[in-house]
């Protein structure tokens, strides 16, 4: 029995280790699937290091490398070629080349000289890296159940990208809707693959679809009485379409997996309520499922709140650096994601009477 | 009044209805949070070591959110121990790989938007980026940990007899149903925060390449798995610290039925 064990163990082991060097090998020498020109840097030649000032007397630190690489792939696999690159200390927008990395590179032919011009740096391994890190992390805490987990975020990453398209191609002028259709595909995919296709499963849909309809109802009509006042839908990132629509689509889905969690928790515990004392009265369900609900949602508006206000940080600072006041640089960059985490605080706590409301007339005798 | 202060009204008249005393605390543990970061902002704007305060601002959060709101303390100590040994695992893990990955900064689509500044204003873009990565997983593990904490500290409360070997079985089961929920809520806020990304990158013809190397789609992605990690982390972390407390608790008991014994 102990050996068998053992040997398990050590095969177990070895996959895991094994799968890492694999994944490890065939990424850094996947060169030849790209249609994208990469280079390996072979020699760097840092410049001299000048120091600039701007006008609100930060100072940065410039330096030109000459960088010379072997390309890796294409027809012109094997020939050297030679390119500037001008880093910062800072890094904002641009990064310093090392010896031996590989860098994604745009060549050109001028009077039968090359030239290339840097794109972006090759970063598939540590993504590649990263994701079995987690998967194996997943493997020793809980076996293939674990594995399953990352099941559900696949199928309805893929669901998500079929959406994009769709958006895309369609091109409505009311896409809202399509994300709101999506919003409904995912959640009940996801409840169906977490607790099965059962009562529980559609009552926890029914509330979730309600707590989440009735939380955007509120926060957008809020904003329409308000005019929007001091939210500036503009400042969106990288909006190709009516940002204001865009916005909401975004904080639809963004909110949806905190109000599953705790639609989830509530409804379950309530259950298994129902289970053990059979004859519970409808107000005890009620109150059970608020219970629930209070010690959850402080911890999860926060989940959601940190979320999106740390992916504001770079943004402030780059507009605190260059002397903008604090309520300019709050409304610019930060209000959005306060908003958004505002609209989201509200759909989390109505949920909570939605789903108590619903199993407590649905589980609860006289 | 501008529409921020009356949505912040009614979520706190909501969470005041729903809630009563815990909600209000709650929404107070938010505001909180709100200012420690908008502080945060701004010293590190100001110049001050970017690593020490956010690693500064990351404990206050994590005390506010595991602290307020939750009312034992056996399983709130547990849960915030928890946390930091977590968050300092993923800072010496995060350091390493964000320098070598290189996602500091801004990426190519976001360039109309900063290109009426000036880049160089001094600041370092690459711990910049570290200390949002790490601020940004803080919610999750809290919460994924109180969950985990409290969950065994009800099963012990139950049944003071639970060896430490079931209760390391339990925490196995509870800890799955709530990472499979974190890891929903971690990945819909991901999906949410950036789908106006994953539109412009599809109307760009973003080759499969494009998405395996670009600065901005690695750097999201792998915002979310370092979260996904901390949070297989903390759950194990927790439940291994809730069992040490109980083996503990356990011999101060037995002791004491020793001594009980000895003293008859």
């Amino acid at each position: 029995m102990k050996k068998r064990q053992f040997k398990r163990i050590s095969i177990e082991i070895f996959v895991i280790i094994f799968s890492g060097l694999a994944i490890f090998f065939c990424s850094t020498h996947n060169e030849s699937l790209y249609k994208q020109t990469i280079g390996n840097v072979v020699s760097v030649k840092n410049g001299k290091r000048e120091s600039v000032t701007d006008e609100y007397n930060n100072k940065d630190y410039q330096t030109t490398q000459t960088v010379n690489l072997q390309i890796m792939n294409g027809k012109d696999k094997g020939k050297y070629v030679e390119l500037k690159n001008t880093y910062s200390q800072s890094g904002a927008l641009d990064q310093k080349l090392n010896k031996n990395q590989k860098i994604f590179i745009e060549l050109h032919h001028t009077n039968g000289k090359l030239t290339a011009v840097f794109m972006y740096s090759k970063r598939d391994t540590y993504l590649l890296m990263l994701c079995w890190l987690v998967i194996v992390l997943l493997y020793i805490m809980m076996q293939i159940k674990g594995i399953r987990t990352i099941l559900s975020v696949t199928i309805n990453f893929i669901l998500f990208l079929i959406f994009v398209q769709l958006d895309v191609n369609l091109n409505i002028t009311y896409f809202f809707w399509l994300f709101a259709l999506s919003a409904l595909l995912f959640t009940a995919l996801s409840l169906i693959i977490v607790i099965g296709w059962n009562r529980q499963c559609a009552i926890t849909f029914v509330a979730i679809v309600f707590g989440t309809t009735l939380g955007l109802v509120i926060g957008w009509s809020i904003l329409e009485l308000t005019n929007s006042q001091g939210v500036h839908y503009e400042a969106l990132d990288m909006a190709t379409q009516a940002p204001k629509q865009l916005f909401f689509a975004a904080t639809l889905i963004g909110l949806l997996g905190a109000v599953m969690d705790a639609a989830t928790d509530i409804v379950s515990t309530l259950f298994e309520m129902k289970e053990n004392t059979p004859n519970i009265s409808q107000k005890q369900l009620f109150l059970s499922g608020r219970q629930v609900g209070r010690a959850i949602m402080g911890p999860l508006i926060n989940v959601l709140f940190l979320i999106f206000f740390a992916e504001t940080f770079a943004m402030a600072v780059l507009y605190f650096r260059t002397n903008n006041t604090y309520s300019f640089t709050f409304a610019w960059t930060m209000s959005l994601g306060v908003v958004q985490s505002l609209i989201s605080g509200i759909g989390i706590v109505l949920v909570i009477p939605t789903a108590s409301y619903l199993c407590s007339r649905l589980l609860g005798g006289k | 009044m501008s529409s921020i202060s009356v949505l912040i009204i009614i979520l706190f008249a909501l969470m005041t209805i729903v809630g009563g005393k815990q909600g209000m605390v709650s929404f107070f543990s938010v505001a909180l949070n709100f200012f420690i970061l908008f502080i945060t902002v701004i010293l590190i704007s100001g110049g001050f070591p970017i690593l020490g305060v956010s690693l500064f601002a990351g404990i206050c959060i994590l005390a506010i959110t595991i602290y307020m709101g939750n009312n034992d303390e056996r399983s709130t100590n547990v849960a915030f121990i928890a946390t930091v040994i977590v968050m300092l695992i993923m800072i010496i893990l995060i350091i390493p790989f964000d320098h070598m990955v290189q996602i500091q900064g801004f990426s190519n689509e976001e360039s109309e938007e900063v290109e009426a500044f000036n880049l160089l204003i001094g600041i370092n873009f690459e711990s910049l980026a570290i200390a949002t990565t790490i601020l940004s997983t803080l919610g999750a593990i809290a919460e994924a940990s109180i969950a985990v904490a409290s969950g065994l500290e009800e099963l012990i409360a139950q049944n003071s007899d639970i060896t430490v070997t079931q209760l390391y079985k339990s925490g196995r089961n509870i800890g799955f149903q709530i990472m499979g929920m974190t890891f929903n809520t971690l990945f819909f806020g991901m999906f949410g925060g950036n789908l106006a990304l994953f539109i412009l990158l599809y109307k760009l013809h973003a080759s499969f390449g494009y998405y395996l190397n670009s600065k901005i789609f690695v750097g999201e992605s792998m915002s979310v798995l370092y979260s996904a990690i901390a949070v297989i982390l903390v759950i194990w972390i927790t439940t291994y610290l809730m069992g040490r407390k109980l083996n503990s608790l356990q011999e101060t008991t037995a002791d004491l039925n020793k001594q009980d014994k000895r003293d008859l």
